[in-house]
């Protein structure tokens, strides 16, 4: 997985590319750092490049809106296709993170 | 064919002396009529009798039939709208087990059924979703235990170090002491347990560092197991669930149309259970006919009554002895008529057999009887 930030006065969008899994996680993680440290309060995933997501990049997703909700920001998952939009709906994760088309 | 009973050869003994001339005055009721007129009316109406009566027991005779048929078949059709009214109750139950089913004894609804499994699966995949976001937390944590084990080593590394210089100094003091002579005595003493205190620090170290080792081959362990339970894809049998759905939703929409379909042919075998209760009632027509042909019968009754009266009378009008003639050409045509073998043949006996003419007409008798093997049911199509 790869992934590109792009942060405006609004809003911080994250541009995530490939495959989302559990060997990504020291990645996601200084991703997750980034998203901290940046002062945009709505945090955006576009995953609109993203072509699979599996069970740990779902929990990884969690952790991040966790991470976002401890200091105030909010994590938005934008523009999921596929498989990810499905696993995303199956898991109806939109109890839990605000999910966008 | 057309036939003619005055061209009968006139088979009177002699004519009647002539009464009065037709130029006489007739007397108010008289007429002068002709013996051999008379007698030719009379083999007529004695022929045209027993044709009333033979006609009369085919009236009763096809009523009788008609009566029978009609009987066998209204008991007939009670059965079918019997079995239609059952064929509809086992349609009907069936249609009331379809949409439910039977777990521990208790019936449940399918589309109940359905949603409770569904509700089921759904958090079945929010636990899922729930471990793995668990399961990555505890990675990122002994992440971070591991780098601080890995910290508390070099730590450890650091006091033996530290140790072997303290080891070093103490040793030099020693020296230093023991050069000193006298005045240095208190010194060794103190460098000496400052040696003592070094070894004990070394032990400390080496004990510390077996354990922080346990510690850090425990943590990699774990760090190691929980890595594997973290990279199990789950995600194939989340997304399961559309296929549970999608079977699901088939199953329910599968019941209802066969319910639908069930609740049709219920309907139907009503339907023709009604049908036939009215095509039983339809038949009461029999009992219409029945007493019409009695009427039919009872004025042919009439009819030959006063037919014999009349023969009776016109009998005693006539000269004793005189010839009746069979009206043999009427009698021919009349029979030719009978298509039917055992009409026929019935006809003959009534007319022929009964009467004067058997000699003359046997061979018809005959023939009927030979006819009868081919059965009256046939000749009727």
């Amino acid at each position: 997985m790869d992934y590109g930030i792009d942060v405006k006065e609004q809003e911080a969008v994250v541009q995530l590319k490939g495959r989302l899994t559990f060997n990504d996680h020291a990645k996601l993680r200084a991703l997750i750092r980034e998203m901290l440290q940046n002062k945009a309060k709505r945090q955006v995933l576009d995953l609109s490049a993203l072509e699979f997501v599996d069970s740990a990049g779902i929990g990884m997703l969690l952790i991040a809106r966790e991470e976002m909700a401890n200091v105030d920001k909010q994590l938005v998952l934008r523009a999921a296709t596929g498989q990810v939009k499905r696993v995303l709906t199956v898991a109806q994760l939109n109890k839990i993170v605000a999910i966008e088309d | 064919m057309a036939f003619d009973w005055r061209d009968q050869p006139t088979l009177t003994a002699a004519p009647e002396p002539a009464a009065a001339p037709a130029s006489a005055p007739a007397s108010a009721q008289r007429v002068e009529v002709d013996v051999s007129l008379l007698a030719t009316w009379l083999g007529f109406a004695d022929m045209q009798r027993r044709t009333l009566e033979a006609i009369q027991g085919e009236l009763t005779r096809t009523s009788d039939h008609v009566e029978e048929s009609t009987l066998d078949l209204s008991h007939r059709f009670r059965d079918l709208a019997e079995k239609a009214l059952e064929q509809s109750s086992r349609v009907e139950q069936i249609v009331a087990m379809a949409g439910s089913v039977d777990i521990d004894g208790e019936r449940l609804p399918l589309d109940q059924l359905v949603n409770g499994m569904q509700d089921m699966i759904a958090e079945m995949i929010a636990n899922i979703v729930q471990l793995s976001m668990r399961a990555m937390s505890m990675v990122y944590l002994l992440d971070d235990v591991q780098k601080d084990v890995g910290e508390l080593e070099k730590s450890i590394g650091d006091i033996d170090a530290i140790n072997r210089q303290t080891n070093f100094l103490a040793l030099n003091a020693t020296i230093e002491a023991s050069r000193a002579g006298e005045a240095g005595r208190t010194f060794a003493v103190v460098a000496q347990e400052v040696r003592h205190l070094s070894r004990t620090t070394s032990e400390l170290a080496d004990r510390m560092r077996t354990k922080v080792g346990a510690v850090v081959t425990g943590v990699r362990n774990g760090h190691d197991i929980l890595r594997e339970i973290a990279n199990t894809d789950m995600s194939p049998q989340m997304l399961a669930k559309e296929r549970v759905d999608k079977t699901m939703e088939s199953l329910v929409e599968q019941t209802a149309h066969f319910q639908s379909v069930l609740e049709t042919a219920a309907g139907a075998s009503n339907e023709m259970s009604g049908t036939i209760g009215r095509m039983v009632t339809g038949m009461q027509f029999q009992d219409l006919t029945k007493q019409r042909l009695e009427a039919v019968g009872d004025s042919l009754t009439v009819m030959s009554a006063g037919l014999e009266e009349l023969e009776d009378r016109t009998r005693g009008s006539l000269p004793a002895g005189s010839d009746i003639p069979v009206p043999q050409a009427w009698l021919d045509h009349l029979l030719d008529r009978f298509r039917l073998s055992d009409m026929r043949q019935r006809f003959v006996r009534k007319l022929l057999m009964e009467g004067s003419a058997l000699d003359l007409h046997g061979a018809l008798d005959v023939d009927a009887g030979q006819d009868d093997s081919s059965g009256g049911d046939i000749e009727l199509f």
